[in-house]
């Protein structure tokens, strides 16, 4: 992995930095930059993002995991945040965005990892810690998944998720309008006044032009909803792995969950992953971090701590 | 209500520029899609040759550039042109409003499953200011 000095980001404002006040490091991970912090020292926990988000996501998770000797990794997704946003869908791909993980801590060279998965996080951090076993100590999983089919019921209705991201309708909606940023992320969590009045700016102001949101619409055409899915393989080699895996895990879900239904999605994971601590159920929507993250970060501390 | 959007067959471009405002890479994720653009713009015959052009509910005209990728069925992707005054500035508005009307009249020349209700229930929810437009004076003609 190639270590990129120099200034990228764009500068953060006040009321972002407040919350986020880390310093930004760079790699470059085959052939893009890819934005993260590293925070603390102790064994390592990598906080890993979904669509449309970026590591702020983590901001109340950070403190509690460095506090309690923790080394605190969040990447942005290639395509998110204050990371690279290739300009084409076809720079995108499941596998491209777990090989991009790969690079990163790979170059970064741990080992003992804890990885914390959220929405597509789950399928590419699933994804690094199952070809890269020796490098993990422990999973948390936070809705999410990581099979092929069924997908949730969620993103088989044609209202909204199949018409948002019909062909046109996709960079229209999620592209000119940022749809999933201004009103998605704003849906799926529990306490909307105070994210809109707190943190959906931050959310905003790192995917500023239609271009730059590119990936919020391509993201979930990858999302299998048929037998003729692009990562289908990919999702079945996930579910079979994940059967055999007896990393320590914990489950995490929001019970107003509506994207990836708790009682439904847990259950699955229990399935494949018996030993699996929980599912522990905290207020939440799919974006549970925004209404519980200490409540959260915590729950994986102590997790972590009856797992050393 | 049905859209308003036209299909029209020759433009003329001279003083005219072209103005990206729409494109999709991806025209097959769901093939109907695709389809709907070969039986309209009969590309089956005309292949790469000649563009498809349309006028919006504004009255402005825009440029349907279809894309080809070897290994995949033509066409694979879309960019859509609004083609303005060359030396002005565009309508962004107008031509947002027209391109949410290009999308229902995709939808309602599709049909099945994709329907313009569903999609202006979609633009609603998303707060997409075409759709709350055509919603309030859908309500007002009641």
């Amino acid at each position: 992995m190639q270590n990129v000095s120099g200034t990228f980001a764009p500068i953060l404002p006040d009321s972002i930095k407040a919350a986020w006040p880390y310093r930004p490091r760079y790699a470059q991970v085959n052939g893009y930059r890819m934005h993260y912090i590293d925070e603390g020292e102790g064994d390592p926990v990598v906080l890993l993002h979904g669509n449309p988000t970026w590591g702020y996501l983590y901001r109340e998770f950070i403190k509690p995991l460095t506090a309690a000797g923790y080394r605190v990794i969040v990447p942005d997704m290639i395509g998110f945040g204050l990371s690279e946003k290739p300009s084409r869908e076809h720079a995108h791909s499941l596998d491209g965005h777990i090989a991009n993980l790969v690079a990163l801590l790979r170059g970064l060279d741990l080992k003992r990892i804890t990885l914390v998965c959220h929405d597509w996080g789950g399928p590419t951090g699933l994804g690094f810690a199952l070809s890269n076993l020796e490098r993990m100590h422990a999973l948390v999983i936070m809705s999410t998944w990581a099979w092929a089919l069924p997908p949730s019921e969620f993103h088989t209705r044609m209202f909204p998720w199949r018409t948002m991201h019909a062909p046109l309708v996709g960079p229209y909606l999620l592209g000119r309008h940022a749809a999933l940023v201004k009103r998605g992320i704003y849906l799926s969590v529990v306490d909307r006044a105070r994210f809109c009045r707190e943190t959906q700016h931050a959310y905003e102001f790192v995917l500023p032009d239609p271009d730059d949101r590119l990936l919020t619409w391509a993201w979930p055409r990858w999302i299998p909803i048929d037998d003729t899915a692009r990562a289908l393989k990919r999702f079945e080699w996930l579910e079979d792995n994940l059967r055999s895996c007896t990393l320590p895990t914990l489950l995490v879900w929001g019970q107003q969950d509506d994207t990836f239904d708790p009682q439904i999605f847990t259950r699955r994971f229990k399935e494949l992953m018996p030993h699996a601590e929980g599912p522990h159920f905290v207020t939440g929507r799919h974006f549970l971090q925004e209404d519980s993250g200490p409540e959260i970060a915590q729950r994986i501390v102590d997790f972590l701590e009856a797992n050393r | 209500m049905q859209a308003t959007v036209k299909s029209i067959s020759d433009e003329a471009l001279e003083h005219k520029r072209r103005v990206l405002v729409l494109s999709e890479d991806r025209l097959a994720h769901y093939p109907e899609f695709r389809e709907f653009f070969i039986r309209k713009f009969s590309l089956d015959t005309v292949g790469f040759s000649t563009p498809g052009y349309v006028r919006g509910t504004s009255g402005g005209d825009y440029e349907f550039i279809f894309i080809g990728r070897s290994g995949q069925r033509f066409p694979s992707g879309v960019e859509i042109y609004a083609l303005v005054e060359a030396l002005e500035p565009m309508d962004a508005t107008a031509v947002d409003h027209d391109l949410w009307d290009i999308l229902r009249w995709i939808f309602t020349e599709i049909g099945g499953d994709w329907s313009v209700k569903t999609l202006e229930a979609t633009g609603r929810l998303y707060l997409i200011p075409a759709a709350i437009r055509r919603g309030e004076s859908e309500h007002h003609d009641f």
